[in-house]
């Protein structure tokens, strides 16, 4: 193999290196007059600045070669629907320490579709959440805020938790309408499993509504901890966590006491409201005593609950003026 | 400022990623799936890319990998040679006379392109077809800008050895 002249060697290096570092394949003659000088005189280099060119040509014309329209508009609409699928299936949650516990909240793109107590784990891959068929992944950063307003409302600095939601995880229509009524009791108050039967049209249908509500996905935001056993027992609360729903209507101004081992609101020290009425009364009015269905009422721990609902006073037992004791 | 929707993204590169693919596996099918492959891995990771991320880099690295993966299937890599060499004999055939030089030129460029080492093929193209600087190829082949200069360095050599012959005639010196 013959050896090239020091600047043959310079020379081609240097078209080598202007073929490197132009990104497209523009360049038609050489500028630089040192080089065009050399090229002048020397076959060899000017074989080799032809081959560049040549490649460059070549370059050229494999830029210019587009793949089909038709090709790549259906490569798209196939991606777009992959997507699709994927976005709907693809849920980011956040784990936030509370003082009821970790608790997991997950989204989608449309809302908010999970909220669960994990107590003591972090890890939601034994949760409802890792039991879906769906993609999870953490985002700390998205879930954040909701996160923290989750902490306003368990300190009781907030009273509404106006997420956007994603009901897909409800299991049936009648669960959705039992979950609808239960997000519309007011914060601060409690109605019974049978109340809520009556609310969605099924009175006899007491047990459904307490199935519905232990499928909540959305517990705290649709407030299941509001519906308590017809004679003030708490009943039940994920799983058989009743002291997660007595610290939630503690929070909520509503006095839970302990009965044995049994966890009661006290009846008697709240006020009432009937279905309809556009006003709040002393568990004592008159009135109330012509209401044939007391499992029904609404009831208070505070008059500023009722009052923040937009009811007034019953003007017969005037709970303003004679409030029941603190 | 927070990340830009991930639409937006698609809408955006998804035609270069698909030029991108089809350049290195030849195959309009192949580039289809990696593409779609691409974006779908793209939209996993998507949130955790911090807002000054460097996307398109990002984009491109995720492709070059799947390429890479896909041909490490030996067999489909060799259908795929051979796909491309009948696709070089159709050009030579059906070109009209004044574009000779230039499709012949095209078709044995494809030839020699896919038949360059992985690496060597992606920094050619990223340089050569989507006009990425150094350091950017080197983010998406995960590895220092010098290193992929040398990579295409390597790939002009080669190619430009290849594609002896197609050279139009210099010009004469002078006299």
């Amino acid at each position: 193999m013959t050896r090239l002249p020091t600047t043959c060697v310079e020379i081609q290096e240097r078209l080598l290196a202007v073929a490197l570092d132009e990104p497209g394949a523009t360049r038609g003659g050489v500028t630089d007059p040192v080089l065009e000088a050399h090229l002048q005189c020397c076959p060899r280099c000017r074989d080799e600045h032809a081959r560049l060119r040549a490649l460059e040509t070549a370059v050229g014309a494999w830029r210019r070669l587009e793949p089909p329209a038709a090709d790549l508009a259906g490569a798209r609409a196939r991606l777009d629907a992959r997507l699709a699928d994927l976005s709907r299936r693809t849920f980011t949650y956040h784990v936030v320490p509370s003082p009821l516990g970790n608790i997991l909240i997950a989204r989608s793109e449309h809302g908010v579709s999970l909220v669960e107590y994990l107590g003591r784990r972090r890890d939601p891959a034994r949760s409802r959440l890792g039991r879906l068929a769906v993609e999870a992944r953490p985002d700390g950063a998205e879930l954040e805020a909701l996160g923290r307003e989750l902490l306003e409302y368990l300190a009781g600095r907030r009273t509404r938790l106006d997420w956007p939601l994603d009901l897909r995880l409800v299991r049936s229509a009648f669960h959705r309408a039992v979950l609808d009524a239960t997000a519309r009791i007011p914060y601060g108050a409690v109605i019974s499993y049978a109340g809520l039967a009556c609310e969605v049209g099924k009175p006899t249908g007491v047990r459904a509504v307490a199935q519905a509500l232990r499928w909540n996905p959305l517990p705290i935001v649709v407030p299941c901890h509001r519906v308590i056993g017809s004679g003030g027992s708490l009943t039940g609360y994920a799983g058989n966590r009743t002291d997660l729903k007595e610290r939630l209507l503690t929070t909520e101004g509503v006095r839970v006491v302990r009965v044995r081992e049994d966890l009661r609101v006290l009846r008697q020290a709240m006020y009432v409201r009937t279905p309809s009425a556009r006003f709040y009364c002393l568990p004592t009015c008159r009135w109330l005593a012509r209401f044939p269905h007391p499992e029904r009422l609404v009831l208070f721990g505070a008059r500023e609950g009722a009052e923040a609902a937009g009811l007034r006073p019953c003007t017969e037992c005037r709970p303003d003026l004679r409030p029941l004791p603190a | 400022m927070g990340l830009e929707p991930f639409e937006t993204i698609v809408d955006a590169h998804h035609g270069e990623i698909y030029r991108y693919l089809l350049r290195m596996t030849a195959r309009p099918s192949d580039a289809d799936d990696l593409a779609q492959e691409t974006f779908l891995r793209a939209y996993r990771a998507y949130r955790t890319l911090t807002p000054d991320a460097n996307v398109r880099a990002w984009l491109f690295a995720i492709a070059t990998n799947l390429a890479r993966n896909h041909f490490r299937a030996e067999r489909r890599r060799r259908a795929a040679h051979a796909g491309l060499h009948r696709a070089a004999r159709a050009v030579d055939g059906a070109a009209p006379d004044g574009e000779a030089l230039a499709d012949e030129a095209r078709a044995r460029l494809d030839a020699l392109v896919a038949a360059l080492p992985l690496r060597q093929r992606a920094a050619f193209v990223l340089r050569k077809v989507h006009d990425l600087d150094y350091d950017t190829i080197g983010r998406s082949l995960g590895c220092s800008a010098e290193t992929a200069r040398a990579h295409v360095f390597q790939a002009v050599r080669k190619l430009r050895r290849g594609l002896a012959g197609l050279e139009r005639p210099s010009q004469e010196p002078a006299p």
